[in-house]
Order: C-alpha cells, then structure tokens, then sequence
C-alpha cells in the first residue's frame, strides 16, 4: 500500500506550493490515475514517490513505512518509468538492461532470460545491440517499460507512458498494463488522456494547483457530474449540459435555440467541470 | 543482504565504467596524452633541459608532477562530465536515486572507476616519459598514491557534479579549482620557490601532496606520512559530503 501523507513540496524560490497537503491512499493491486493540467502537481507527485525529489513536508509510506532514499528494501518495491527518456544514449538496449538489473543486485542469468522476454514481447529483440539514440521515441518507451519490468516492482508509476506511441503501440501498452494489474502488480499513472485513465484506472484524483481536487472511481466521478450530457453548439462556443436522467436532459432540450447533440457524459466531462473552470479562470 | 548489495553497487558502477571506456577507449587514450606530451616538451625539453631542481634534472622533477596533476585531472573528469550528464541531461542518474544500491556503495564504485582511468593515464605518461630520458625509482607505494590521488579528486568529481545546476558549472569548477591546482600545487615547481603564506596556503590543497609523494617515491625516498593521510582525510570528506548531498539534497 502506498500512503501519501500530507505531502507539500514548494520549490525553491517559486511562489506557490507545487504540492499542498496532499494525502492519498492507494491500496496493494488498484489501478490508480492521477488527472490534472499541466502544471497541477501530477509530476511533482510521482516524483515525491520515487524519491527523487524529497518533500517540504509529509512522507510517502509504502506498506506502512516511511520511504527515504536510504530505504533500498522499499525501492526494490518500486519502478517508475518517466515522462522524459531517461536512458543512457550511448549504451545498447542489452547494456540498458543489464545495467538496471545489476543496479537491483539480479543473478546474470536472469537478467539476461528475462530481458529476452522482455524485450522480445515489445519487438525491441532485434535491436537489442543498436545504441539508445539510434531507436525512435517509440521504442525508447518500450524499452522504459522493460526496464523498468525487468525487476518485477511490486508498484509501477509511469508518468505519461503512452506518450509518443503510435495508436496500436498505445493499446497494445494498455492491454500489458492490465494484465500486470490482474496479477497484483499497483499501477499508479498520470496521463494527459482522459480515455487511457477511463479504460485503465480503478480510481481517479484529479488533480488541480497541487491539490487534490477530487478522488473517486471513473463512474462514480461521472454519475455525480451526471451521466447524461448535451453539447449546444452555440455561435461562439459549445456549452455543455448534464442531467442525471434521459428524461431531465430531453426536457432541457426541448428549451434550446441551437442544435444540440445528446450523448454520454465522459472523464473528459469531469475534468473539464472540476478543473477546466478554473483554467478559464487563471 | 546490506554487504551483498554495497559490493554489488560497486562492481555495477565498475562495470557502468568499463562499458564506457570500451565505447571510447580510443578517444580517452589520445585525449590523456595530449596536455601531459606538451608540458614534457615545453618544460622538460624546452624550458627546462639545462636546469636542474635539487641536483637532479629537470625532466626527473617534471614527471612525478605531471603524473599527479594527471591522475586528478582524468579521475575528476571520468567522473564529473558523465555524472554531470546522466544528471541533468539523460536524467538516467534519476534511476540510480530509485534502484535499491546503497549510495555509498555508488559514489565508491565511481571514486574507483575515476581512480582506474587516472591510473590507465599515469601508466601511459610513464611510458610517454622513457623518450624524454626521465629517471626514476618506481615500486608498489607509486601506484598506490596515484591511486590515492585518482580516489581522492573521483570523490571532488562526484561532489562537483551533484552540486552543479548546469552542464557548464563542472568545465567553472575546473576552472577554478582544477586549473590553478594543476599549476600551483608543487608540480612544475618546488614550493621553496613562492613566499611563505603562498606555501602555506598551496600545502592545504590535495594535490600538493600527491606530487611531493610520488616525487619522493620517484626519487628513492619514501613519501611523508602526513601527506598520505591528508589526501585519504580528503577523499574520506568528499566522499561523506556527497553522499550527504545525495540523500538528504530536496531536489537533486
């Protein structure tokens, strides 16, 4: 289980608090997402997870306790793939590997059967001699999801994963992430697509000026929003409006002017009602 | 489980240096012969081919001092410039801080692998010096200050290198504290010769005692004690401070 405490980070020398007294519990195998526009804290977050940035205030917990960098029983626990590649350019995929398993103390033959199935499962097998920077984006995501699979985390945090990846490559990472998940593995992401956090997550913060704005399951998020929404396409903009019954939203309709489209409310609805507003607003 | 993996941190790191020098060793030879081949010609053939320092020839002056200023300089850079990198521009130090190896157990591992390139530099400058007819006595205790040396500025290449903000704060911190060292601190130069608060003042900095050992040892001597443990007391503070910086640093 992984506890966020009363986590507030603030930079140095910025103005306002990057992370504000966010606390959060995720519990042993949940598929969790963080949401939020840029700048809102969702890096920052993950970050304060891994330990490569320490917080002003709080403390993460994993499995009740407290993670420092000193704590390498409770890294072990831990894999993050980031949002920016983070591999070296001059090592080959097979070196890329080599060196994360021998970072986590891995007996050479295992590194190597299980790089192979790695590596083999994302189509990276072929290139395995090739030098980092000769790979595209794409496959150098690939190669950050094997990596970081390499150890077998008990949690995974990736930050953005899809990004970069092509549409079949991006199903194909959310059809592994659900699988992993189904065997027990934690999965804690930030994304900044709102169906990738609807298909994959159990439950969804949302997260606004380093706080968290709400905390809820994909549906629940939605039902409380209301579960039927209609978009008048006005002249100068779309206004959207939400009905928690089919009836409540037709009678609506009968009042407008413009066209209108009746539809299902989506995550991207919540989001742009909890957060969205208050992006206009800044 | 705690000694396995301090061991186990070192030899990765070891091993992260070997993959490095494998991929470039042609480069790293060529580049530690170059500033090390000028000095020997200017100083010791030109300037200094018909002086003499303490009854002895220049060049037997000449050597032990480039072979310190040389092991630092390459232990310092094998260290600092790739830290440097994998820090703030591959960002691949972020999966260092993550992994279970013990950060000391790291910073060990790159003040050896700093060391080893300072060796494979000063082994290639005492061959580079036979052609310049430059005599001395060498035994095991030789190596083992270059060694010492390597360690010690490896440590200072560490510590630069978590400290620095940006890819050009490391090629500054040679500038100011790399630089004057390699021609202040007794290698082109008996101390004897500069006033006594400038003695005391280059008899603080480590690298005064790398050369005046090796050129002890290089003379049939045996090096000062004091120097020998002042250059450990060096590496043992760099090494803590870094590791220090390292664990408790809020943003790295």
């Amino acid at each position: 289980m992984i506890e966020i405490d009363h986590v507030t980070k603030i930079y140095p020398h910025a103005k306002n608090k990057a992370l504000d007294g966010v606390s959060l519990s995720i519990p042993s195998g949940e598929f969790f997402g963080l949401l939020g526009p840029n700048g809102a804290g969702k890096t920052t977050l993950i970050s304060v997870i891994s330990t490569l940035l320490l917080p002003t205030e709080g403390e993460v917990r994993i499995d009740g306790e407290t993670l420092t960098r000193r704590r390498g029983d409770l890294k072990r626990k831990l894999a993050l793939i980031t949002q920016h590649n983070s591999l070296r350019g001059d090592m080959t995929l097979d070196q890329i590997m080599e060196l994360q398993g021998r970072l986590y103390a891995m007996e050479k033959g295992e590194i190597r059967s299980r790089s192979e199935e790695l590596l083999s499962f994302c189509g990276l097998l072929e290139h395995r001699k090739k030098t980092v920077r000769k790979l595209s984006g794409g496959m150098k995501r690939k190669l950050m999801l094997c990596r970081a699979l390499l150890t077998k985390p008990e949690i995974l945090i990736l930050d953005e994963p899809t990004i970069g990846l092509d549409p079949a490559s991006r199903r194909q990472m959310w059809d592994l992430l659900r699988t992993l998940n189904r065997q027990g593995m934690t999965i804690l992401l930030t994304t900044h697509y709102i169906d990738e956090a609807q298909y994959l997550c159990q439950r969804i913060a949302l997260i606004d000026k380093g706080k968290v704005a709400r905390l809820e399951t994909p549906q629940a998020l939605i039902c409380e929003l209301g579960e039927v929404a209609i978009d008048e396409y006005r002249e100068e903009r779309t206004e959207s409006a939400f009905f928690h019954s089919k009836e409540e939203a037709l009678e609506y309709a009968s009042h407008l002017q413009n066209k209108f489209m009746l539809r299902s409310t989506t995550l991207e609805d919540v989001f742009l009602n909890v957060v969205g507003r208050g992006l206009e607003a800044r | 489980m705690e000694t396995k993996m301090f061991f186990h941190g070192i030899l990765t790191v070891l091993w992260e240096k070997w993959v490095d020098f494998k991929f470039e060793w042609k480069k790293i030879t060529a580049s530690a012969l170059v500033s090390p081949m000028l000095y020997m010609i200017a100083l010791g053939w030109g300037l200094g081919s018909t002086s003499t320092v303490t009854d002895r020839p220049y060049i037997d002056f000449l050597v032990p001092g480039i072979l310190a200023l040389t092991t630092m300089n390459t232990s310092f850079s094998a260290v600092a410039q790739p830290l440097n990198v994998q820090r703030l521009f591959e960002h691949s130090f972020d999966h260092i801080i993550i992994s279970p190896t013990p950060m000391p157990a790291y910073i060990v591992g790159q003040m050896l692998g700093g060391a080893l390139r300072g060796m494979y530099s000063g082994i290639l400058i005492l061959l580079l010096s036979i052609p310049f007819g430059a005599t001395m006595h060498l035994s095991v205790s030789f190596f083992l200050v270059m060694l010492l040396n390597g360690l010690t500025f490896g440590a200072l290449g560490v510590l630069a290198a978590i400290l620095a903000t940006t890819h050009a704060d490391i090629a500054r911190f040679s500038t100011f504290a790399i630089l004057p060292m390699t021609f202040l601190c007794n290698t082109f130069f008996p101390l004897e010769r500069v006033p006594r608060l400038i003695q005391i003042l280059i008899s603080i900095l480590p690298l005064t005692h790398a050369s005046g050992s090796l050129r002890a040892i290089a003379y049939g001597g045996n090096p000062n004690p004091l120097s020998l443990l002042i250059l450990l007391l060096y590496a043992v503070v760099f090494m803590i401070v870094a590791n220090v910086v390292i664990i408790r640093r809020k943003n790295l």
